[in-house]
């Protein structure tokens, strides 16, 4: 049975239709007009136990109400959600136990206490004993290092330490299923690195997790299954490598030669591929799809040819292939 | 009983932090002992002028100002986090609260501590005091148990339409209590008795917003003064009616809750 279980989900906001200012303000007393903007619209989502899934899409594409609608923040307007078979809001207090939630663009802490305070009390309303907590806190330590900001009030951490004490906060209870929700906005690549390490330790510990991230390097190398999201539908479902091998297969190697070669030599020595001239005379593109030829072959054929100074192997990233499905030029599926 | 544990813990973890203040403490607490003195002042010079205000003396009406401040200093002290409702659910602060295995209320209310409710508090039990020794009552321990629950039952109702009208932010999209402040002020009138109200007022005291259970009709029971003495006795009905309609109300309006666009 999956943990985590969707079908149907919808959520309509109803916004009040206001002319600009002071004006349109009085008027929208009298004659009440609102607009009805559809943010999740049918959708049907299944994760299994210890699953980590991606969750991904452009502004405004509903990633967030979906999260609050999984979470039983938001009672959706129709369809329903199932947490391990148990109902959102009838189950409130079981469910709660089971997940956790992470807003990167919120904080759960108390705003006037002493991060280790903040924990502390959460332990107390999960009901988690000291001899756990100690545990669980030990081993957060490792890789958030939160030592050196538990003394710290919550108003006065930095963006970097308040997500790094968000994550210990979110996962107090060792829940089953973790949502995370932006968890990396706006964090240097120090601060970011450490958190992707700390999703792996809990995705290996058999946590399930569904990460909605705008930076998708915090999906590669995590997440096998992505999940793509637009306008309130979700218009991908499906494994991340798979994407990866059918839109994402182009290798460009670059190649740095002693002396300057012909083109023309390159090109009948490669066929199949495409070689075009760099900024420099000696230096050349290599572009080839990874499953006619590898880059392997590629560097032995070129050094059959000339003596090569230096070479590297780009890969194109998931990115530019979610950034061709948000602009409409690539329909997967 | 883990829930009142688990209170006492969450306020208590506030309070630590309100002890950094404090100057803010001591003038709040200053400002609130000081306003109580000016309402007993008034009070004072108006028996001065009318020895009985329709049959109820001075004593019996300062029972009733003692009351209501009792009533609010609590809802200040312990709950006074309702009153940021509106603005926790402007901000979409209950995301948190909602995935918490607590009472959403609860986590609501115990957000602030209103430090001018332990003046409120002190200022009633000894307006109430004051009354009580002034009265003449034949205390039996009957009596005396049954005043007891009277008070606990003023202090529910407070509170109960505290959350109640609190919780009508759901429906209003404010992100502040105009609606349960104005309320709050209507609730001063039921210091006085209700007998000296108009009709129309004495309905809504009575039972629309039952302001007159948290003072008036208790008081009157215990002083075995007024017309209607028995209607006291049914404080601790309308305590329980206002708890079960402020709980379904504000689970109500949780299903309305729309978070905020990130």
């Amino acid at each position: 049975m999956p943990i985590v279980e969707a079908r149907g989900l919808t959520k309509v906001f109803r916004r009040p239709d206001k002319g600009p200012g002071l004006a349109g303000a009085v008027r929208h007393l009298f004659a009440r007009r609102f607009t009805d903007k559809v943010a999740v619209d049918h959708v049907d989502l299944s994760i299994e136990a210890g699953e980590a899934v991606a969750y991904v899409g452009p502004n405004g594409a509903g990633k967030s109400t979906t999260v609050k609608l999984l979470s039983g923040i938001l009672v959706p307007t129709a369809g329903d959600v199932r947490i391990d078979g148990l109902h959102p809001q009838r189950d409130r207090t079981t469910v709660a136990h089971r997940i956790g939630v992470l807003f990167g663009q919120r904080t759960q802490l108390w705003w006037d206490l002493p991060v280790s305070e903040s924990l502390a009390v959460l332990r107390d309303i999960y009901g988690v004993d000291h001899a756990t907590y100690r545990k669980r806190m030990a081993r957060f330590d490792e890789v958030l290092e939160l030592g050196e900001i538990l003394p710290v009030v919550g108003r006065k951490l930095s963006l970097g330490q308040r997500m790094r004490a968000d994550l210990a906060a979110a996962l107090v209870h060792g829940p089953q299923v973790v949502y995370l929700d932006e968890p990396t906005i706006g964090l240097d690549l120090a601060v970011k690195d450490r958190v992707r390490e700390f999703f792996r330790s809990i995705r290996d510990e058999g946590t399930t997790v569904m990460l909605t991230s705008h930076d998708l390097a915090d999906i590669e190398g995590f997440c096998r299954r992505l999940v793509i999201i637009d306008q309130g539908r979700i218009i991908f479902d499906g494994d991340l490598e798979a994407v990866k091998d059918k839109f994402a297969r182009e290798r460009i190697l670059h190649v740095e030669t002693a002396a300057p070669v012909p083109l023309e030599t390159l090109r009948t020595s490669l066929p199949g591929a495409k070689v075009e001239a760099e900024d420099t005379p000696t230096r050349y593109a290599v572009r080839f799809d990874r499953f006619a030829m590898t880059a392997g072959q590629a560097v032995t054929t070129l050094a059959g040819l000339t003596e090569l100074v230096d070479f590297r192997v780009d890969e194109p990233s998931i990115e530019d292939v979610i950034r061709r499905v948000y602009s409409g030029e690539l329909v997967l599926g | 009983m883990r829930t009142v544990r688990l209170y006492l813990r969450l306020l208590g973890a506030h309070f630590r932090s309100l002890l950094e203040y404090e100057a803010d403490f001591v003038i709040l607490v200053v400002a609130t002992v000081l306003m109580q003195v000016v309402n007993i002042v008034f009070l004072a010079a108006l028996f001065a002028k009318v020895p009985a205000l329709n049959g109820w003396t001075f004593w019996s009406v300062l029972m009733m100002f003692g009351a209501v401040a009792l009533a609010e200093g609590v809802g200040s002290l312990f709950f006074d986090g309702m009153w940021s409702l509106a603005w926790q659910i402007n901000r979409g602060e209950l995301d948190y609260f909602l995935v918490r295995p607590y009472p959403v209320a609860l986590q609501s209310s115990s957000a602030k501590i209103g430090v001018n409710g332990l003046s409120n508090i002190v200022m009633g039990i000894i307006m109430i005091g004051t009354g009580l020794a002034h009265v003449d009552i034949a205390w039996t321990p009957w009596r005396v148990l049954l005043g007891a629950l009277l008070l606990i039952s003023s202090v529910v109702i407070k509170l109960s339409i505290n959350l109640a009208t609190n919780a009508v932010s759901f429906w209003l999209s404010s992100p502040t209590p105009l609606f349960a402040f104005a309320m709050h002020q209507v609730g001063d009138l039921a210091r006085f008795p209700l007998s000296i109200y108009p009709i129309a007022l004495k309905a809504a005291l009575g039972a629309v917003l039952p302001f007159a259970f948290i003072s008036f009709f208790p008081v009157a029971y215990l002083l075995d003064t007024g017309q209607s003495r028995w209607i006291g006795l049914l404080t601790p009905l309308v305590a329980a009616y206002c708890a079960v309609a402020a709980a379904v109300i504000f689970k109500r309006g949780m299903r309305r809750y729309e978070s905020a666009g990130n």
